[in-house]
């Protein structure tokens, strides 16, 4: 029997549940701020996971700043910056950032009825573009201040 | 002689965590990226634990453990399985597959070496 869950509340978990994955990987304290203030970034690197099932689908996406991503990578993978090999490690690390943020948010729906399965992580990198959610989906901001960064999760999702 | 632990995840950041979790003690980590592969490891290594991710491509963690129980001679390897779904579903239908326990992505770090402990006598390493 699928509760009745709507954008907000879908809103709600993930402050959380991103809050509670920064804190366990990264050691990092992130709070929600004015959804007014998305940063804009010289550098965009986006963590893309899918969700789908019979009554919900949708997208979960992490932004950060590439040079903040690569502190992630250097901090998941306890590593001196020079030593990372590159731009595919600090994907894999966001990638699985992305992954564990939409797993939560899929056994989440899953406990309230919308039985549902993720998609593999994909990255998107570039310096300015806009993801456009497609007809009757909704689509809402995240914006994290996690010290001197910005962290933005975009949540396109339509529950039927 | 070290204690030797099969991760088994396609996220190569897990498997390099799992890694760095380990390093302080005397344990030799073998990695596999799926399944298949990690069969094909746990049968030529004989690890002492396995850390299993859940959702992999080619064969998942739950083809992979069930094929390992059907197995005399790798069924009696402990098995820890990792999993990015915490749901109650999810959860269950780990339990029913006999493994020794499961930690659900985001870990800790210390989560891990309690977990494994309970398993595995870990030591640390002496300094050289």
């Amino acid at each position: 029997m699928n509760q009745t869950v709507q954008l907000p509340a879908v809103c709600e978990f993930m402050s959380r549940h991103l809050a509670d994955v920064f804190d366990t990987m990264l050691s990092l304290k992130a709070g929600l701020v004015a959804p007014t203030d998305l940063p804009h970034y010289e550098e965009r690197v986006t963590g893309a996971v899918g969700f789908a099932g019979p009554t919900v689908t949708g997208a979960v996406y992490l932004h950060l700043s590439a040079p903040f991503a690569k502190v992630m990578a250097t901090t998941m993978l306890g590593l001196a910056p020079e030593e990372l090999s590159g731009e595919a490690e600090v994907n894999d690390v966001v990638g699985e950032a992305t992954n564990m943020l939409t797993g939560g948010l899929k056994s989440w729906l899953c406990d309230c009825g919308y039985d549902c399965a993720v998609s593999t992580p994909a990255i998107i990198r570039g310096a300015s573009f806009v993801i456009e959610p497609t007809m009757e989906v909704e689509r809402e901001w995240l914006v994290f201040e996690c010290g001197a960064e910005r962290v933005v999760v975009e949540i396109h999702i339509k529950l039927n | 002689m070290a204690i030797k632990i099969l991760s088994v995840d396609d996220s190569r950041t897990i498997r390099l965590i799992v890694g760095k979790t380990f390093r302080p003690y005397d344990v030799q980590i073998i990695e596999a990226a799926n399944g298949e592969e990690g069969l094909v490891k746990a049968a030529q290594e004989k690890p002492d634990l396995i850390i299993l991710d859940v959702t992999m491509p080619v064969m998942d963690g739950v083809t992979m453990l069930t094929k390992l129980k059907e197995d005399p001679n790798l069924k009696a390897i402990p098995v820890i399985m990792l999993t990015a779904e915490s749901g109650r579903e999810n959860v269950l239908q780990i339990a029913r597959l006999g493994v020794r326990d499961y930690l659900v992505k985001p870990f800790k770090e210390d989560q891990l070496i309690e977990k494994a402990g309970r398993i595995v006598t870990l030591e640390k390493k002496v300094a050289a």
